[in-house]
């Protein structure tokens, strides 16, 4: 999994690459949090070319939600693959957290 | 070679060097001593070869001087006739060397009608002066050499050496002067005047001149023949040619012809030519009479010294090299001992004894210091050993104490189905393989009253110890919560909201859960984020049973979540099973799939519960074998055989 965040405007876009599982996705939450911790607060992460999420991933995305809102920011997702988008729907994150079709709507309406 | 010590390979270099070394130097130093000995001989036989010609030509010329002195008297004729006889006798009285002097006239010369006139006297018995008148019937001295040679070349002339049988009877050379008288103003030969000399007496010269012990000296005639020699039996009867042409010589006679040619030099001859063995030959002429002297030098002896300073130089030089031997090995052994014992140890030590005490090694050069890296290496290894050992037991303890929760978990999902009173009405049956010891994945029926049978099953997120604790929790919760008269979205809601209290780590857990009237076949249902379980309704295909929207547990306090329902007929079957199994990867990194799930589905029409999960349970395994589990994997199949009769 490669896990990148650059800024673009005033949000910071985190790309995901890979597959988002248990033995990864503590790297995701780490790089978030640091991310976070530097004072981002807009976060836009980008799944384009995420293949695959478990329920570890899910979990790291909740503790980074948690973590962004208490901090006073916001978090939405965009480009979701269908895999992905299944599991989001399924565990009803779509009703948690803003979902995009693609970047630039997401850059848009944020 | 290769497997011999450090000593034996330190001994050979060193010594292979070193004998290079002093064997070159010893054939430089030997060759060219050899060359100043070569020089310093060829120096020390002319010398002595100049010495002994300059003797014998000083005894000659004193001996030339007499008949020459006498033949000018008898030429100028102022003498006595009467003193004649007398004038022999004079010439000796007052000259030792001359053996025997005579003054012979010309037939007639001295007196007409006097055939032979030539008093001689000599030295006799004992040395006494003895007068004889030569010439006679028996000795016709016209004939001799010593007379008529010098007569016919009209000049002094030494004869070659001869054994005189007139007079001396002795081995002697002459040395005759002519004298003449003036007459009518032409010059008439009228005899000559001799003087002998007896070659015993330049024997006794040519014997004492040898420059070594065996070595001698010896002298040769104008025709090469031997006047003086070591062995007197080679005296007048060998030449120097004669021994050539015995030994087939051409070299020893074309030195023979230098030597009587008046050449002088330094050459090597081959054994058996002049000496027995090899031999060094000095020769130099004696001009006045046109002889030669030879000095022989055997080569053993004029290398005598050379030899002898070789010898010492080699029992010197065996004496260093043993020594230098004795010295390397020493050391050799001094740098090897080390070694060895150091060597002896780590065998040890590699044999697995980690507390071996290396040799106590104080020295600081590279022994020292790999005895102390050794050291260094022996107490690393043993830290790390014991190290090991201690996680290696660390983590026995931890996976026996896994096992044991893995039993403890496992014993907590039922096996079988409670007995139920009369007949059954449904056939339950699950499955679940955790991807390691423990799992986060959970399954449970039981029945809530007499026909209402609660189920559900759940997948927490995660896996290992903090899902399995997690799993514990919500199992126990759903268990105390389930009570009769509540709805599954009741359950749901109670259940979140107990799981969401303190749970900053946001760990969560996916639920499907129903409650299924066994007598009617209804079946409510509510679902928290789980996936949607199939429905195999008899004699039709698999569908998704549509559920409804629900938050997954454990997260979102605020969560809400609703009860649907269906009426299940007799011989509907219902499978719940977990993402483990459509996320399962086989070697080629490809999912399992919805699709490969809906197709062993629908090839389990006519199974029972347990033989659908079993079938499915295979399918998952055959696809993903070779590939490690990543996640768990639960399956539930449930078979509504019918209601109550």
């Amino acid at each position: 999994m490669d896990v990148n965040g650059r800024k673009q405007d005033s949000f910071f876009i985190v790309t995901v690459a890979g597959r988002m599982d248990a033995t990864t996705a503590p790297e995701f939450e780490k790089s978030c949090l640091e991310w976070i911790g530097q004072g981002e607060s807009a976060f836009i992460v980008d799944l384009k070319e995420l293949e695959y999420m478990s329920s570890a991933g899910l979990r790291s995305i909740l503790v980074v939600g948690k973590k962004v809102k208490a901090a006073g920011g916001t978090i939405s997702f965009s480009s979701l693959t269908p895999n992905v988008a299944h599991v989001f729907s399924i565990s009803g994150f779509g009703s948690m957290f803003k979902i995009h079709d693609c970047l630039e709507t997401a850059l848009a309406n944020s | 070679m290769k497997n011999r010590g450090i000593a034996f390979k330190l001994v050979l270099f060193t010594l292979s060097g070193t004998m290079a070394v002093f064997v070159s130097a010893f054939a430089y130093v030997y060759f060219s001593s050899k060359s100043s000995m070569m020089h310093f001989v060829e120096m020390n036989g002319r010398n002595a070869t100049h010495a002994a010609a300059y003797q014998i030509e000083s005894v000659l010329r004193g001996v030339e001087k007499v008949p020459l002195n006498y033949a000018a008297l008898l030429t100028s004729g102022y003498y006595k006739a009467s003193d004649l006889s007398l004038l022999p006798r004079q010439m000796l009285a007052t000259n030792p060397e001359i053996f025997g002097a005579a003054i012979a006239f010309e037939p007639e010369a001295f007196e007409p009608g006097k055939h032979y006139f030539a008093p001689y006297c000599y030295r006799g018995k004992n040395g006494v002066l003895t007068d004889i008148m030569l010439g006679g019937a028996h000795y016709d001295y016209f004939t001799m050499d010593w007379y008529q040679i010098p007569r016919e070349l009209d000049r002094p002339q030494w004869t070659e050496p001869y054994y005189d049988k007139g007079g001396g009877n002795k081995l002697m050379a002459t040395f005759s002067v002519p004298f003449h008288k003036e007459l009518n103003g032409k010059r008439k030969f009228q005899g000559v005047v001799t003087a002998d000399v007896a070659l015993d007496g330049l024997r006794k010269i040519v014997s004492s001149t040898r420059i070594y012990k065996s070595g001698y000296a010896f002298l040769i005639s104008r025709n090469g023949v031997f006047v003086t020699h070591p062995i007197s039996g080679m005296i007048m009867t060998n030449s120097i040619f004669s021994i050539a042409e015995a030994k087939h010589s051409n070299f020893l006679r074309l030195i023979g012809q230098k030597m009587i040619a008046g050449g002088e030099g330094f050459v090597e001859l081959p054994r058996g030519l002049l000496y027995s063995g090899k031999c060094w030959l000095y020769y130099t002429p004696l001009p006045s009479i046109g002889w030669s002297i030879g000095i022989v030098t055997p080569e053993h002896e004029l290398l005598a010294d050379v030899l002898r300073f070789g010898r010492m130089v080699i029992v010197i030089g065996i004496c260093g090299v043993l020594l230098l031997a004795l010295i390397v090995l020493l050391i050799a052994r001094r740098i090897s001992k080390p070694i060895i014992d150091l060597s002896a140890t780590t065998l040890e030590i590699a044999r697995g004894n980690l507390d071996a005490t290396l040799p106590d090694i104080k020295r600081r050069d590279e022994v020292g210091a790999l005895a102390r890296s050794f050291e260094g290496m022996r107490v690393a290894l043993k830290d790390y050993i014991e190290n090991l050992t201690q996680t290696t037991a660390a983590r026995e303890r931890m996976e026996s104490e896994l096992k044991i929760a893995s039993r403890i978990q496992m014993s907590f999902l039922p096996k079988v189905f409670p007995p139920l009173p009369g007949n059954a009405r449904v056939d339950i049956a699950a499955r679940l393989e955790p991807a390691r010891h423990i799992g986060g994945d959970l399954y449970d029926y039981f029945l809530i009253d007499e026909d209402q049978l609660f189920f559900t099953v759940g997948d927490v997120s995660d896996k290992g110890i903090p899902a399995a604790l997690f799993m514990a929790v919500t199992k126990t919760l759903l268990k105390g919560i389930a009570e009769k008269g509540m709805s599954p979205s009741e359950v749901l809601l109670k259940c979140n909201h107990e799981l969401c209290g303190g749970n900053d780590s946001m760990m969560f857990v996916t639920l499907f859960c129903g409650i299924l009237d066994l007598r009617s076949g209804r079946l409510r249902y509510s679902n928290a984020g789980h996936e949607h379980p199939f429905l195999l309704r008899r004699g039709a295909r698999p569908e998704r049973l549509i559920v409804p929207d629900g938050f997954l547990l454990g997260v979102n306090e605020e969560a809400s979540y609703e009860t649907m329902e269906t009426l299940l007929q007799p011989g509907d079957k219902l499978i719940v099973y977990t993402d483990g199994v459509t996320e399962a990867i086989n070697s080629a990194g490809e999912f399992y799939s919805d699709s490969k799930l809906l197709d062993q589905i629908e090839s389990c029409a006519s199974l029972s519960a347990d033989g659908i999960a079993s079938r499915i349970l295979q399918s998952v395994k055959t696809f993903s074998s070779g590939v490690p589990q990543a996640d768990d994997i639960t399956l539930l199949a449930i078979w509504f055989t019918g209601p109550k009769v």
